[in-house]
């Protein structure tokens, strides 16, 4: 059972994290916190109170110049025009078939910085495409692609209480009139931080963007609020089920780069009255004909824990016959806040609709299951 | 961490408590606190046999799901109904209340392969666990 973390890359929380009694596991090339004792609990703190999440391992670009949007609508999914200082919107990167190469926030940080926050396991990946993208570009300094992930810690405080967590720290004033989707500057200690009303948990919340340096006090200190808000230490299995309830996507588990967002599920982030971007002949092909797979949210009937990769047939083929392939599971769990288990799984939407059932395979078993709409919580972050 | 004196365990870390020709079959401490919270578990029907080693069911926490395998050859004879409506009993009472299947030894099964307390406890601080 216990896996080598040898390898992995440490966030500067590590020793914090063991201080808290932290399982650590490797995830995506990295040593991170499972879990503090109790996946369960942890899912529990945050939808009442409030949780704290070390999410360091996230990568950050910035990508700026005077060419900086003309660039990123090129290369981005939503409609960066709409987008005012201080305001973000989550989009994707797509490659030239329209499959995802990550999903990403991307933020207007200044009147020609956009600061994105990218996926761990895609920081390599997403800095070499848009970097080589950008050298037709990169003349006079037109646009400048910048990994700063290293530069970055990240810190997610979300829950009902967030704000009594963070108040403290930078006053109430700074968080008056703070929109879902807008990122500030604060200062902790003198140095510039990124406060973000972001989150990924299906709760109201924050995603905190410090330096490394910085961040055991910065931990230690909103632990230090606990007796306004809360606030408990949150691993990465948490992370995972309230964000399955919420029906967010995982990258590598409910979308890849053979995945197109029409099919994952955010056709409403995906602009393509923009004009032409990157992947967006593919998606108005993919349109005209027809979705072949599509993600769509269930729940179990029968006993059983749906899981990744698990395979989903038809119903209603005739006693005795072959059910015939609908798809697969993409993300499944128990649903802690919404009873059973259930999740999320790409299926073929010319077979399948909400309302239907189908049957999941389990371990060899064939296990029912009903297509709900999504999501199967709904989320209450704004 | 609390590991029974007269209990037997295995390395799959499943403990067997013998009571005559009938074994009770558990989890460890250990294994519960590895798997974190148990969400779910599959057992099979009374009068099913089983070989030693072999997989009787599945114990799942929040993120895995881990075999369960036989620790001596038998027959289950009871299932705990009640470990089935409610895993947690694994977590709260590992040796008691969570105890998952009694099985009827088949005749003349050995229980010398099995690990004493002593012995396991030995090989989880080997293991590097």
């Amino acid at each position: 059972m216990a896996t080598s973390t040898s390898d992995s890359q440490k966030t500067p929380l590590y020793e914090t994290h063991l201080k808290y009694r932290a399982k650590i596991v490797p995830f995506g090339g990295w040593a991170m916190p499972v879990s503090y004792g109790s996946v369960l609990n942890e899912h529990h703190a945050v939808r009442k109170d409030c949780g704290l999440f070390d999410v360091s391992h996230m990568g950050e670009l910035l990508v700026s110049g005077p060419k900086s949007l003309e660039f990123l609508q090129q290369h981005t999914i939503n409609d960066l025009t709409k987008l005012s200082i201080g305001a973000g919107q989550y989009s994707a990167i797509l490659n030239e078939t329209g499959g995802m190469i990550d999903d990403v926030i991307v933020y207007r940080v200044a009147s020609e910085d956009y600061f994105i926050c990218v996926n761990a396991s895609n920081i390599d990946k997403d800095f070499h495409w848009l970097n080589t993208k950008s050298k037709p570009w990169s003349q006079r300094h037109q646009v400048q692609v910048e990994n700063q992930s290293d530069s970055w810690g990240q810190l997610a405080i979300q829950g009902p209480k967030a704000n009594l967590a963070l108040e403290p720290l930078f006053g109430a004033e700074k968080l008056e009139d703070f929109q879902y989707m807008q990122i500030r500057e604060v200062l902790f200690r003198g140095q510039r931080c990124l406060l973000a009303r972001t989150g990924y948990t299906g709760e109201v919340g924050f995603e905190l963007y410090a330096p490394p340096g910085v961040l055991p006090q910065l931990w230690e200190e909103l632990m230090g609020t606990s007796n306004l808000s809360g606030i408990k230490p949150i691993g990465l299995g948490a992370r995972d089920t309230l964000r399955l309830e919420a029906c967010y996507l995982l990258y590598g588990n409910d979308m890849n780069e053979e995945v197109s967002p029409l099919e994952a599920g955010i056709g409403w982030a995906c602009k393509l009255g923009k004009g032409v971007f990157v992947g967006s002949e593919a998606l108005v092909a993919q349109k005209a004909a027809g979705l072949k797979r599509q993600i769509f949210a269930f729940k179990m009937v029968d006993e059983g824990i749906p899981r990744h990769d698990m395979l989903a047939y038809s119903k209603d083929a005739a006693q005795g016959t072959t059910p015939k392939a609908l798809g697969m599971v993409t993300s499944g769990s128990v649903l802690p806040t919404v009873g059973g288990a259930g999740g999320m799984a790409l299926l073929d939407p010319r077979h399948i609709k909400v309302g239907d059932q189908f049957y999941v395979d389990i371990r060899g078993k064939l296990k029912t299951a009903l297509v709900v709409p999504r999501p199967l919580y709904k989320a209450k972050v704004k | 961490m609390n590991f029974p004196k007269n209990f037997k365990y295995t390395k799959d870390h499943e403990w067997i408590e013998l009571q005559g020709q009938i074994a009770k079959v558990g989890v460890s401490a250990y294994a519960i606190e590895q798997l974190g919270d148990i969400v779910h578990i599959e057992l099979p029907k009374s009068g099913t046999t089983f070989k030693a080693g072999e997989s009787f069911g599945t114990i799942e926490s929040t993120k895995t799901v881990s075999d369960l395998y036989m620790p001596v050859a038998g027959k289950i004879s009871e299932v705990n109904q009640a470990a089935l409506q409610k895993p947690e009993l694994l977590q709260e009472d590992p040796y008691q209340q969570g105890w998952l299947v009694k099985i009827a030894l088949e005749k003349d099964t050995s229980i010398a392969g099995l690990f004493g307390s002593d012995d396991y406890e030995k090989y989880l601080r080997e293991s590097g666990s």
